[in-house]
């Protein structure tokens, strides 16, 4: 008796608490955001201040228009965005068919395979650019888009592939047998009944092998000489100082990632296979 | 917007950039029969302007070349010539480099001996930027542009308390106290980041109390930390996050007062931010002398460069008087050369002043080899005795041990 109450009170202050707490926490990832925006909007005036305020007093576009017609923006947006996404191609068409099979390997076998993988992400970055860089370069793959994304791919396929695993993992076997039984090969289960139930994990991984890719620096920094990345191009403005500019290069650095999470996020649904076998 | 859709979007953005930039091409392309002299420069967006429109089209001209540019950041380009180096594909024919990060590319064999080029230097060239670029008795990079950093000050909170810029430690004392007294926080500050950007700050004091940094445990460097110990509780918060880049940032955000930076604080701060209370002098004596660590860029030609003779020429073209001449009046750039006068700015002209007479009294970093040692040994340091408050004589004759220990 008394145990029920104490549950109804805790729920009570579950459910009082629960929208303040997401709008709290809602706030603190946005703030910086906002201020971002702002600084890339506002005035030195607002800006350059012991105490500057939170809303924005003197608007001004000449931050965005200085960077806007300076001719750097495009090449770097363009170079980022054709790797992220030639990236995240290539990651998906490779990595899906590896996890589904890794996923139906004996427990014992899958795991290894596994642990294998991520051998392969124990080193930092930063230890391993440099002789990457270096075949790279060999093969005349600097300052190319093709250098970039295969740069890129080393990172992420195994981190993509270890998403799509525990994706594919649920997917129960009977789905398939079911699917066989009803007269279809394995390729047309694959691909009318794993791959379908699988969209969500898939939209997922994609989603964070294109946001890596976007904000990818180590690499980007060995294999760009003339035409930079767009982080790239931000780390250009915060070496050289300029607040202004690097709070709207930022921020032109977050909007596309706004894009993808929102065209992305309809395909994140949890209850997929809800009632999938009977 | 259904799956198929969004991918197909996606899709066709991409197969449109990828062909654009196929079609345009990314490098700048040159006339038939032209040479391409690529050289790498760390320079702010308006001195690019200046360089591509004003001192490259001359030497394009009377050399029929076409010189690509490349933006590198100091600290980036021994990695990135490093890669190039081992692969065996130089790209890069000629540099300027930070006159503070040459010794990782001596060490590791990037850039060519100039020995034999030692006589193209102009006779006018300030005679203390020469060794900078000296390594085991061997000239690996030319002259080129002198730099030293200058205190800058928020002119306004100043006259607010009727203080004035300090001329010698006890002034600076003074001021830092005075700040914290009226606004209960210090705002005075150091560049106590205890990396590179702190152990310029040390040479300076340390100098300017007569002491010497390769030996630290000498009378000066004792003095040295010592004041340094004395003045830390008056200084902003802000002094251990301060380095080259966020001490423009104190300054313009008026978090911090007073605090030396590189005078490209002056196009950040005053120019762009519109701060035109942030004024510059040319810094504060210790109890010996004036002293000013002798910073800037220098020209270097990498191993493996497809161009040298061209580089050879464009490092000659440089150093001459009307490049020289060029720099200071359209970037307000200090010349190398006693003989290359301009004419600055208006606006820049009190800043100019600064850097100038700071230069007089600047002296370069020595080259050594056993340079991290230092570099550790000085900000350790600083850290325990500054920062932890450990006894300055013990604490500096195991740091002065260790660099001794190195020496050999």
């Amino acid at each position: 008796m008394m145990s029920s109450v104490k549950k109804d009170r805790l729920g009570k202050i579950i459910d009082a608490s629960f929208f303040p707490l997401l709008i709290f926490f809602s706030l603190i990832m946005l703030i910086p955001v906002y201020i971002l925006v702002k600084v890339s909007i506002s005035q030195p005036v607002d800006v350059l201040t012991q105490h500057p305020t939170f809303l924005i007093r003197n608007f001004t576009w000449d931050h965005w228009i200085k960077v806007l017609t300076s001719g750097k923006l495009w090449p770097a947006f363009r170079k980022s965005f054709t790797v992220a996404t030639l990236t995240a191609i290539f990651a998906i068409i490779i990595a899906t068919p590896a996890s589904y099979v890794i996923s139906r390997l004996p427990k014992k076998v899958k795991y290894v395979v596994i642990l294998g993988l991520f051998f392969t992400r124990m080193f930092p970055n930063v230890g391993i650019a440099l002789p990457i860089a270096v075949k790279f370069l060999k093969w005349n793959l600097m300052d190319t888009y093709i250098g970039l994304v295969l740069a890129h791919l080393i990172e992420q396929l195994p981190f993509i592939t270890w998403i799509l695993v525990g994706t594919f993992e649920v997917i129960p076997v009977d789905l398939e047998k079911s699917a066989m039984i009803d007269g279809a090969s394995r390729l047309r289960a694959l691909m009318s009944i794993v791959i379908p139930n699988a969209a969500p994990g898939i939209a997922v991984a994609t989603l964070f092998v294109w946001l890596n890719s976007w904000n990818e620096f180590t690499y980007a920094l060995y294999l760009s000489l003339s035409e930079n990345t767009l982080p790239l191009q931000v780390y250009y403005y915060v070496n050289r100082g300029g607040f202004f500019q690097t709070a709207t290069y930022a921020t032109i650095l977050t909007i596309p990632v706004a894009v993808v999470t929102y065209a992305l996020q309809r395909y994140l649904k949890s209850d997929y296979l809800g009632g999938a076998i009977k | 917007m259904n799956f198929k859709k969004v991918i197909s979007l996606f899709l066709i953005m991409v197969l449109t950039f990828a062909i654009l930039s196929g079609c345009t091409g990314t490098k700048e392309q040159a006339s038939k029969g032209q040479k391409v002299l690529r050289v790498s420069m760390a320079l702010g967006e308006s001195e690019w302007e200046v360089m591509k429109n004003k001192v490259f089209p001359i030497f394009e001209k009377e050399n029929n070349v076409k010189i690509e540019a490349v933006q590198i950041e100091a600290s980036d380009l021994i990695t990135k010539l490093e890669a190039m180096h081992k692969a065996g594909k130089m790209e890069i024919d000629i540099i300027t480099q930070d006159n503070m990060q040459l010794a990782q590319l001596v060490e590791k064999g990037l850039v060519e001996d100039l020995s034999e080029y030692r006589d193209m230097i102009p006779e006018n060239v300030i005679k203390a930027l020469i060794p900078v670029g000296e390594f085991n008795g061997k000239l690996y990079f030319m002259p080129y542009r002198p730099n030293v950093e200058i205190n800058f000050y928020n002119e306004k909170k100043f006259n607010e308390y009727g203080i004035k810029p300090p001329t010698n430690w006890d002034e600076l004392l003074k001021v830092a106290k005075t700040f914290k007294e009226k606004e209960g926080i210090g705002r005075v500050a150091i560049k106590g980041t205890l990396d590179g950007n702190t152990t310029v700050q040390l040479f300076e004091f340390i100098r300017q109390a007569g002491g010497d940094p390769l030996v630290l445990n000498d009378e000066g460097s004792i003095k040295a930390y010592t004041f340094l110990k004395k003045l830390w509780p008056y200084l902003s918060p802000d002094s251990k996050k301060a380095d080259w880049n966020t001490m423009n940032k104190y300054l313009a955000t008026e978090s911090v007062y007073y605090g030396a930076n590189w005078p490209f604080g002056v196009n950040v701060i005053v120019r762009d931010g519109g701060k035109k209370e942030i004024k510059a002098h040319a810094g504060f004596a210790g109890p010996v002398k004036k002293s000013k660590v002798l910073g800037g860029e220098v020209i270097g030609i990498p191993v493996g460069s497809p161009n040298k003779e061209l580089a050879v020429k464009f490092m000659q073209f440089l150093m001459s008087k009307e490049t020289q001449e060029l720099l200071v009046t359209e970037m307000g750039w200090p010349s190398c050369r006693t003989d290359a006068y301009g004419k600055v700015e208006e606006w820049q002209k009190p800043y100019f002043e600064a850097v100038k007479e700071a230069l007089k009294v600047s002296q370069p970093r020595p080259n050594v080899t056993y340079w991290d040692t230092v570099d550790k040994a000085l900000n350790d340091a600083f850290r325990e005795i500054v920062i932890e408050g450990k006894d300055v004589k013990a604490t500096l004759d195991k740091y002065a041990k260790a660099i001794a220990d190195a020496k050999k």
